[in-house]
């Protein structure tokens, strides 16, 4: 009876670390097999608004306090990516930093005037408990965004 | 039994049944209310640490173990991002690890799950979905029904009806006082 519990627990614990290696999925998963790069999305964003796209990268950083966003490295330096989620639906691991994830969703383009910047990166200061310095922000912004659906991250 | 035995017993067994989600979501409740001034999921251990000042521009993936052994990281790892010129980020061993590359400035952080306010949050926040959706969806059911057999529990004496009507409406009026002042 013994034997048999423990020849049990052994293989529980298998599977336990043999799922740890694997990828975990969140939200609704990857459904596109199609990779688009982040270069590609940053080029010629304005060709994919408003569809489904999935990026491949590794993740740069997560949203500390909620999970809610996080940034996909891009296949070029200095690029990167970010991946909104709706609060709640979808909740990032901060031990995500730095591990490979396939992300899937929406692309979203944002024209920011300074104010708009200004208040974002407030917020993102405030987040990180930084001080912030609105006299860095010289102008506008453009940019986009993927509302994220879904996403596999490997080595959670 | 009559239907006042039958609401008392009703009242009271739902009650207990609420006691566990309703302490876990009452905690949780507090705990990501004040999201922005304490992170419950996490606690962030912070360093600051100083290494010797590099170039700025694109560091490339054979520097990145020299950098590392200078923080004294004995897991080297090739795992980097740069957002800019002058920032270098590393990640080792779960930890984040900035670096100014003009000053060498370095601030590393360490995210710890806090055990027990993280799962509070995982159920608070429905994280887990699948059947725990069911859960939460009855437990919300058990509360209505807690609030309208609450609500039935008229006692006898005529001061203390009244005191119940008092008390009952307040706690309609305070919300519905907050959406005509925020919304």
């Amino acid at each position: 009876m013994l034997k048999s519990v423990i020849q049990l627990l052994v293989i529980l614990l298998v599977c336990l670390a043999a799922s740890t290696a694997l990828a975990k999925d969140f939200g609704d998963g990857i459904s596109l097999k199609k990779t688009t790069l982040v270069s590609e999305l940053i080029d010629n964003g304005d060709a994919y608004v408003g569809q489904r796209v999935r990026v491949r990268g590794m993740i740069a950083d997560v949203c500390e306090s909620r999970g809610c966003w996080i940034y996909v490295a891009g296949d070029r330096p200095f690029e990167k990516i970010r991946v909104k989620v709706k609060d709640g639906e979808i909740v990032f691991p901060l031990e995500a930093r730095g591990n490979e994830a396939v992300i899937e969703g929406t692309l979203e383009k944002f024209d920011l005037s300074r104010e708009e910047v200004i208040e974002r990166n407030r917020h993102l200061a405030e987040e990180r408990g930084e001080e912030f310095d609105p006299t860095t922000v010289s102008g506008g912004e453009i940019f986009y965004q993927i509302r994220g659906l879904g996403a596999q991250i490997e080595g959670l | 039994m009559n239907w006042r035995r039958l609401n008392h017993a009703l009242h009271r067994d739902i009650g207990f049944l609420c006691v566990g989600l309703t302490l876990i979501y009452a905690l949780s409740g507090i705990a990501v209310n004040h999201l922005q001034d304490w992170n419950a999921n996490y606690s962030i251990e912070r360093v600051s640490l100083q290494i010797d000042p590099l170039p700025s521009g694109v560091v490339s993936s054979a520097q990145i173990p020299q950098v590392l052994r200078q923080l004294g990281e004995t897991k080297i790892s090739n795992k980097h991002f740069q957002p800019d010129p002058d920032n270098l980020w590393l990640y080792a061993d779960k930890r984040m690890i900035r670096v100014h590359l003009p000053s060498g400035n370095v601030q590393a952080e360490k995210p710890q799950r806090r055990p027990f306010w993280y799962r509070l949050n995982f159920l608070h926040l429905n994280h887990a979905k699948k059947a725990w959706t069911w859960v939460a969806d009855i437990y919300a059911a058990g509360l209505f029904l807690l609030a309208l057999t609450g609500m039935l529990l008229l006692p006898k004496r005529r001061d203390l009806k009244r005191r119940a009507l008092m008390l009952s409406m307040t706690g309609v009026v305070i919300p519905i006082f907050f959406l005509l002042l925020y919304y």
